[in-house]
């Protein structure tokens, strides 16, 4: 049997906010496996988020690993780290951080555009992805003309652009209405089932929790596996 | 769970060395650019105007391109090298040069043969101008070498060749919001001057406001589209550089003018080189060395001259001046003097007897002025002697040689065509009393006008053979006056036209020469006019700074999200240095644009001017295609750097922080 595609390592977090210390991270070990669906659930202010960015390279620990294929990825430069991103991790997050000036396909091609991959090439990968997301009609519109959902789907779709090995969802239907909630995590099952996607998914909703074959919860900075 | 290693309150050992701030490897790379980058100018300027020949403005532009090459490339290793902007490197390496050239080279500057023209011309302004030449060289050098830091860094900074600019392109495109609509409405604000552009605005504004009151009373919601801060800032980045660049061509095309009209006139009157003899009325081979001169190449007329100072004296009035005795045959060859006549005719100086008489009023003056001198009317005088004159001689009368004299010194003297002058020379016959002045009237033959007070009012001409005969000195001249072809290559063909003639007893002279403190006095004029002109778009380029800084804060999120994609530092960076090129090009295309528009205008209307003051009855304007050329290189140069400190800012942010801010 393979290693874990992803291995974390004794990983904390400490912010100096004046003469406070805040500790938001305090030792998480966690292995995640290639094509797991994890659901990460915990209260607010448990750390959720801050250990995903750490995972996705966005922030850095103050101590611990993050191992990905048995490589710690913080060895890496900060442009190593950028491709790092760019080719492995996608992001979604809570608000779905779509750029308002873009149509949804200019938003779903960003990635590859940054990752300089031509424009017609990217076109069409950013069209497969939104058919496959379920927005093949709404290309050409802006976020600011789309539903919360499907705001939420291009967002997702961008992070799919590349194919990423990992997905890494921060609340995706955290402003959602429960119905449509229900259909992002629908489709993220399906996506983990048809793509072969790893995805670590931050969600408040216990319900739409259970509905994922793993569970981990976070509490007060420390992993408490269920 | 937690491994017993690491506790939380220190850092892990850190896998990655923390960033280097300074790099000795780094910073020789970058001395050597910033260092040697003048010397770099002065060994090519010396390699391309001696060895290739080439002329010296040409040169001089090669060398200083070579200069700046070579600086760029020294940043950009020094940058490459260590993958980061290398600031501190190219700084350092700046003050080194400004130390070596203010210690060291300071000190052995006396002893230097061989220096830059330009480093002389400095020298002769005195120590104030040659440290800030000196030091603004070196900031200059500095500043090409950290343009060429940030280029290799934005290229080659994310470890691979990526020069390419597409997504930030678009990025960039997006957060200016410059729709051509927009752009033309800043074109046609700064077009009409700002004032009624702001006027036009206020006036819609009033309108909007108005609109808005009546939507409220009838209770309906009114949404005033309003401009977003970011746009507007732009928009007044725009309209700085613009402005900047407008002032720069303008004036500068009118100080280019000026001096263009300076040289043409002293040019026209002047030849464009002298060969003189050491000694004194020797030169009497002169017709023999015109032959030798004329046949060196690039030479294209030689005229000899008889150059003397004079008083001039009619009726009551005298003044001192130069007169010039002339070939007249050949002089036309040689200066625009036969061009210049306004009234009478120049060849009348060898045909004295075709002068017309003085017109009438002055008759009666002349006469008693004739009669007074013992000459009696001559031959000339016709009329005169129709009118039967009582006293009327019986000995033929003596013909007046001719004399032709400035427009300001036939007005001061109030002689005009016909009238007689008496050119007074101090060094005359000997009387009994030792050395007496020596007069002779001479009658005017014609009048020119060449446009500078300082020929028109000093300067006289008389045929060479009555110069001769007047001042005594035989067959001999003062010297040749040479028109070359390329008024711009004086320096060279001078030189090979003393070669021709063997060296000494000669020696030459070209206008450049004849005339370096004016044009060194202009240059000099110009290089602060520009300087305090640029000043302009340097105030524009910190608009820019704030602008973008601005457009960063505003973006923090959007940034955030890039970097989450993979976009990496220089890729941040590449879309705020595209926006400050965006503002830059565009306000300096509208500054190009409205200094080309300004000056036709002043060259088409004319601006008068009093030319009792300036000689010159129009702004002269002359618009030189480099000169513009240069003004936009440097208002790009200055935006690209206003660019990079916020560039820098947005690159740097933390990603988490712009995720956070929701």
């Amino acid at each position: 049997m393979p290693g874990p595609l992803v291995r974390i390592e004794g990983l904390w977090k400490t912010y100096l906010l004046g003469e406070r210390r805040l500790e938001v991270l305090r030792g998480v070990d966690l292995e995640i496996r290639a094509g797991e669906l994890l659901a990460l659930t915990g209260p607010s202010g448990a750390g959720k988020s801050t250990f995903l960015h750490v995972v996705g390279t966005l922030d850095s620990p103050t101590s611990g690993r993050v191992l990905f294929e048995g490589r710690d990825v913080f060895e890496r430069d900060e442009e190593e780290l950028a491709l790092f991103r760019n080719e492995t991790v996608g992001f979604v997050f809570q608000s779905h951080h779509l750029l308002p000036e873009f149509t949804a396909i200019e938003n779903a091609m960003m990635p590859a555009l940054i990752r300089r991959t031509g424009r017609a090439v990217a076109r069409r990968r950013a069209e497969e992805i939104l058919a496959l997301v379920g927005l093949a009609d709404r290309m050409e519109h802006k976020p600011g003309e789309l539903s919360g959902g499907e705001q939420q789907r291009v967002a997702l779709a961008r992070a799919l652009c590349l194919q990423p090995r990992l997905l890494l969802a921060d609340e995706p239907t955290g402003n959602l209405d429960p119905q449509t909630a229900e259909g992002i995590h629908a489709l993220l099952a399906d996506l983990n089932v048809k793509m072969g996607i790893t995805a670590v998914v931050v969600t408040h909703n216990e319900r739409l929790a259970q509905s994922l074959p793993r569970r981990v919860r976070l509490a007060a900075g420390l992993l408490v596996q269920s | 769970m937690a491994p017993a290693g690491p506790s939380p309150g220190e850092p892990s050992a850190a896998p990655r060395p923390p960033p280097q701030v300074f790099s000795g490897r780094s910073f020789s790379l970058a001395a050597a650019g910033v260092v040697l980058a003048p010397a770099v100018a002065s060994a090519v300027h010396l390699l391309l105007s001696d060895r290739v020949g080439l002329p010296s403005a040409a040169a001089a532009g090669l060398a200083v391109l070579a200069a700046a090459a070579w600086a760029a490339a020294g940043g950009g290793l020094a940058s490459a090298l260590g993958r980061r902007l290398a600031f501190h490197e190219i700084a350092a390496a700046t003050l080194l040069l400004v130390l070596l050239e203010l210690g060291p080279l300071a000190v052995m500057l006396p002893h230097l043969r061989g220096l830059g023209l330009v480093v002389l011309s400095w020298q002769a302004q005195g120590n104030l101008v040659l440290a800030l030449g000196l030091v603004s060289t070196a900031l200059l050098s500095g500043t090409i070498a950290f343009i060429g830091a940030t280029l290799a860094y934005l290229v080659l900074g994310s470890g691979r060749l990526d020069a390419s600019l597409g997504y930030e392109l678009f990025m960039a495109r997006s957060h200016l919001k410059l729709s051509p609509r927009t752009v033309l409405g800043l074109f046609l604000v700064v077009v009409t001057g700002v004032v009624p552009g702001l006027l036009v605005a206020m006036a819609w504004s009033l309108w909007r406001d108005a609109a808005e009151r009546r939507a409220a009373l009838r209770r309906e919601l009114f949404q005033r589209p309003r401009m977003p801060a970011t746009l507007l800032m732009t928009l007044i980045s725009i309209g700085g550089v613009a402005i900047g660049v407008w002032a720069l061509t303008v004036v500068l095309s009118v100080m280019s003018g000026f001096e263009a009209d300076l040289k043409r006139k002293i040019l026209g009157a002047h030849a464009h080189g002298v060969v003189l003899k050491y000694g004194q009325n020797d030169f009497t081979e002169w017709r023999d060395a015109r032959t030798k001169v004329l046949a060196v190449p690039g030479v294209g007329a030689a005229t000899p001259f008889l150059y003397n100072e004079v008083m001039l004296s009619a009726g009551q009035n005298l003044t001192g001046a130069v007169v010039k005795g002339i070939d007249v045959a050949t002089v036309g060859t040689v200066t625009d003097l036969s061009r210049n006549v306004e009234e009478g005719k120049l060849e009348w100086l060898d045909r004295a007897g075709d002068i017309p008489t003085a017109r009438f009023p002055r008759e009666k003056d002349l006469e008693k002025l004739l009669g007074e001198s013992g000459l009696g009317p001559s031959k000339g005088l016709k009329a005169n002697e129709g009118a039967g004159a009582p006293g009327a001689q019986t000995r033929p009368q003596p013909v007046l040689p001719g004399i032709v004299i400035g427009r300001e010194l036939s007005r001061s003297l109030r002689a005009f065509v016909g009238d007689t002058v008496n050119v007074v020379s101090p060094f005359g016959d000997l009387g009994p009393a030792g050395p007496q002045p020596k007069s002779r009237p001479f009658r005017v033959a014609a009048v020119f006008y060449s446009g500078m007070y300082e020929y028109d009012s000093k300067f006289a001409y008389v045929s060479l053979g009555e110069a001769q005969r007047f001042f005594g000195t035989g067959d001999s001249v003062t010297g040749l006056e040479l028109k070359v072809k390329d008024v711009d290559a004086a320096r060279p063909v001078m030189r090979r036209v003393l070669t021709a003639l063997d060296g000494y007893p000669y020696r030459v002279k070209d206008w450049g020469e004849m005339n370096r403190n004016l044009f060194s006095a202009l240059m000099m004029e110009k290089v602060v006019m520009a300087v305090i002109l640029g000043f302009i778009v340097l105030v524009a380029s910190f608009i820019i700074i704030a602008t973008l800084i601005m457009l960063v804060l505003e973006k923090t999120r959007e940034i955030a999200v890039l970097k989450s994609m993979g976009a990496g530092l220089p890729s941040i960076m590449k879309i705020f240095v595209a926006e400050g090129l965006i503002i830059g090009a565009v306000g300096t295309v509208f500054g190009l644009l409205l200094g080309w528009g300004t000056c036709l205008l002043v060259d088409k209307v004319g601006i008068p001017l009093d030319p009792e003051v300036y000689y010159i009855s129009n702004l002269p304007v002359l618009m030189e295609p480099a000169q513009f050329g240069l003004v936009a290189l440097a208002a790009m140069a200055l935006s690209y750097l206003a660019t990079i400190y916020p560039a820098t800012k947005a690159a740097r942010l933390r990603p988490v922080e712009g995720l956070r801010s929701e």
